[in-house]
């Protein structure tokens, strides 16, 4: 079998030589030594390769629906999108305001450009307004419940403190939309998702949103997920792994946002008593002969630094802050997808448990504790795929963010050395005797 | 400047010491002692280095100094002592006079004070001056003889008293009104100025926080760990490194401080001028009034309303004896007067020739220096954003490694 495929599922269906087993993926390799400080290198890159059968040698039934999404997961561990692999391209742009005489709210437009079977034209331009991606967040959760769903950003602003219509806000808030599109865009799985599909295309999203149910599709719909009931005896160490990295990570994060926004409040304060400071040259300039161009010069330079200050505290408020608000929250909802992991396989073990309390001369597994297993192995699966996906995306938006964070003090202090350099040569200039 | 102290003679102020002693009320008290090294400038182009000599003195003592410069040299503007107690700190600064930070700056204080008076062309000729630089004992003495306490006019104490001057100076007027909005000015800007430290330091400082929770990030990742853990470090440099930037820039703030002070011994000279003014037009007053009696007396017409007139009305006329003595009186008075008069007004003019030499050469010298200070100002700020951009772009480039 040649290494992993970079194709997408779309372009026809592999042989079974090609896919591997989700069993065969439990190998215990994969769990690797138990104090491993971040789960994101557990997984072996060559998955792929591994021969699809049973360690007894029987061949395995592919056809049940809970296997597919993780065979197809499997096809996308090397998500190394450059652009020629990309077949789909999603935009959120364009904020308009609505004024209504129920309510005003804004809508963004939502375009897309395809080539993929599951889309009848290649382009389509919607308008969508927040309680839209909200819906899709909620069926996505419903409907792949086994896969990390990207966060939205907060949903309520306390009144009166911000103003939902200030550009800042919509444009804060725009760009964390165009982000959440474009993670369910990246994702093998969910941007396959049918609702996304109506979200992407439908003119009248309301009309759909009424029918209530989705139609069935062999994306992991028909299964369901027990919720609660089932104690758990113990995480398997990969996951209670995970579990502590997000724990301590959203910990880290949440310093890190209250030590940027006591940063801005402290560089506000700062501003405040520069805008006093400046002009109190221009008045002593106004006292003097010679010395007035020097301190008028003074004075104005310090009133760019002011405006320089004023640029890099809006530019942190509006860039930084979100990003990192959304990681808590992706953070949360990633914790509440490894519980809802949890109870599938302590409801699996119980089954087990249950079964193996009979006693029985053939212990046949039956089939409905088979069906557990299976969705203990997609989960998992989906899961570690979802985790890793997950780990290298975090890596880059961190990457991005802070190098952006630090772009723009740096150009902060050009922009101030700059106004600085600039009124030396006044300074130094002696005046023609008069 | 050719015949300077300053340029026969190196001066400086080297050391301070804490020295614990008795005052006047026999309490003990701390105060610190200044060590004044001097050393003869002339023989060092034949290699040879001409002896230091040193003594201590204290910071009233400067202040004994500049008083009796003051008094002596009324039309002079006296070169400002560094401030008493610390004023317009921020909050890192101590107020306390004991703190070394404070005392060092007083130091360096101190002898800009000698410097400044060792290359004023008339004061460096000052004997007292000379002694204070070289005689340790006696020297407190020897100021006291010269009895220039006398002198001093205690009026010039009162400092908003208004003297209704006739015919002012308009160019003293308008010097007095300069000089106080120079001080207001220049008081403001060292407040705010402060404000602005202080604000600067809380931005620099909260960002030492993201070098531990980088390190503390750092510890949970693979690959990010790295690159986060080195950026965390080039955070606590940043933080640190606005201690340096701060101090540097009191030098700055000194700077304007004794141009602050030295705004005070301008409006000094002007309330000196005032106050002769005053004197003279006093005197002349007196004078004519002294006259006009003369007259009157000699006359035997009554011009104006006075007491003396209406008395003698009433209750009869002197005899011609006793009117001749008084005339008598009067025109010895008269002459003492005119003579006081001529004295006054040479004086005067002698005053406002040459203390209009001096506030020329004070404005010259004032916005010469201001100018460099301004210069070294605009540099410390590019120093300090230059240092910023390097720690952020070593930053970026931890992060670019994540």
């Amino acid at each position: 079998a040649a290494g992993a495929p970079k194709a997408l599922p779309s372009s026809g269906p592999k042989s079974l030589r090609e896919m591997p087993h989700p069993l065969a993926a439990s190998s215990s390799e994969e769990m690797g030594p138990p104090l491993t400080p971040s789960p994101d290198l557990l997984l072996p890159r060559s998955i792929a390769d591994k021969d699809l059968s049973l360690p007894n040698g029987t061949p395995v039934d592919t056809s049940s629906p809970a296997s597919s999404s993780s065979l197809l997961n499997r096809l996308q561990l090397d998500d190394d999108l450059d652009g020629e692999t990309r077949d789909l391209f999603v935009t959120v742009d364009d904020p308009k305001k609505h004024v209504c005489t129920m309510e005003t709210y804004i809508t963004y437009r939502v375009t897309t450009k395809t080539t993929r079977a599951e889309f009848d034209l290649p382009e389509y331009s919607v308008r969508r307004r927040y309680q839209d991606f909200d819906w899709l967040r909620n069926k996505l959760e419903e409907s792949q419940p086994t896969h990390l769903i990207p966060p939205l950003p907060e949903k309520f602003v306390v009144k009166g403190v911000v103003d939902r219509f200030s550009e800042e806000f919509v444009e804060t808030r725009r760009k964390a939309l165009d982000k959440f599109l474009k993670r369910i865009t990246d994702h093998p799985v969910l941007s396959f998702n049918e609702h996304f599909n109506v979200f992407l295309t439908a003119k009248d999203l309301n009309a759909y949103k009424k029918q209530g149910m989705a139609l069935l599709s062999k994306m992991g719909e028909s299964v369901k997920y027990v919720t609660g009931g089932y104690k758990l005896r113990s995480r398997p160490l990969e996951f209670a792994a995970i579990g502590e990295y997000l724990d301590t990570f959203s910990l880290k994060l949440g310093t890190i946002d209250r030590i940027a926004q006591r940063i801005i409040k402290e560089q506000l304060e700062y501003l405040v008593e520069l805008r006093e400071y400046g002009p109190v040259y221009s008045t002593w300039g106004g006292l003097e002969v010679e010395l007035s161009e020097p301190l008028e010069g003074v004075s104005a330079c310090i009133g760019n630094c002011c405006t320089a200050l004023e640029e890099l505290s809006e530019d942190m408020t509006e860039d930084f802050l979100p990003v990192l608000r959304e990681y808590i929250l992706y953070s949360e909802s990633m914790k509440n997808v490894l519980k809802k992991r949890d109870q599938v396989q302590a409801e699996y073990e119980a089954k087990l448990e249950a079964v193996a309390l009979k006693k029985e001369d053939h212990p046949k597994v039956p089939t409905d504790v088979e069906k557990c297993q299976d969705r203990v192995e997609c989960f998992n699966a989906d899961l570690k795929a979802d985790m890793e996906r997950w780990q290298n995306n975090k890596r880059q938006d961190f990457r991005q963010l802070l190098m952006g964070m630090a772009d723009k003090n740096i150009q902060y202090y050009e922009k101030c050395l700059t106004a600085w350099e600039s009124i030396i040569p006044l300074l130094q200039d002696k005046p023609e005797t008069k | 400047m050719e015949d300077c102290l300053a340029r026969k003679m190196e001066i400086t102020v080297s050391e301070a010491e804490k020295r614990t002693g008795r005052n006047a009320m026999n309490m003990q008290e701390t105060y610190t002692a200044y060590l004044i090294e001097t050393r003869a400038v002339e023989s060092q182009s034949e290699g040879q280095c001409a002896p230091v000599d040193s003594l201590w003195r204290r910071y009233s003592e400067f202040e004994l100094l500049r008083n009796y410069l003051s008094v002596t040299y009324p039309h002079i503007v006296v070169p400002p002592l560094p401030e008493k107690r610390a004023d317009f700190v921020w909050h890192k600064l101590s107020a306390d006079n004991m703190d070394p930070d404070f005392v060092e700056r007083r130091r360096i204080g101190l002898e800009n004070f000698l410097l400044r008076v060792a290359s004023h062309p008339v004061l460096c000729q000052d004997k007292i001056f000379y002694s204070f630089l070289t005689q340790e004992g006696g020297w407190k003495e020897m100021v006291n003889e010269t009895g220039f306490q006398l002198k001093a006019d205690s009026r010039l104490k009162a400092l908003n008293a208004t003297f209704r001057v006739k015919n002012p100076d308009k160019r003293f007027t308008e010097l007095k009104h300069y000089s106080d909005e120079l001080q207001s000015v220049i008081s403001h800007l060292l407040r705010v100025r402060a404000r602005v430290a202080d604000r600067l330091y809380g931005v620099y400082k909260v960002h030492g926080n993201y070098g531990r929770v980088f390190s503390e990030w750092s510890a949970i990742e693979k690959e990010m760990g790295d690159g986060l853990q080195s950026a965390g470090h080039h955070m606590d440099v940043y933080a640190a490194s606005i201690d340096d930037i701060l101090e540097e820039e009191e030098h700055y703030a000194d700077q304007l401080k004794e141009y602050l002070f030295y705004a005070e011994a301008l409006r000094a000279v002007c309330r000196k001028h005032e106050l002769m003014q005053y004197d003279l037009e006093m005197a002349a007053q007196d004078l004519a009034s002294k006259k006009q009696q003369c007259e009157e007396l000699a006359t035997g017409t009554v011009r104006t309303f006075s007491l003396k007139g209406m008395t003698s009305k009433l209750f009869g006329q002197e005899t011609p004896e006793q009117r001749e003595a008084k005339i008598k009186v009067l025109e010895e008075q008269i002459q003492e007067g005119e003579e006081q008069l001529k004295s006054k007004n040479l004086e005067g003019r002698d005053f406002v020739k040459s203390a209009w030499a001096d506030i020329e050469r004070f404005k010259e010298q004032k916005n010469h220096d201001l100018k460099e200070a301004l210069i070294s100002y605009a540099v410390m700020q590019i120093s300090m954003c230059k240092k910023g951009i390097q720690v952020w772009t070593n930053a970026k480039e931890c992060f670019s490694k994540m």
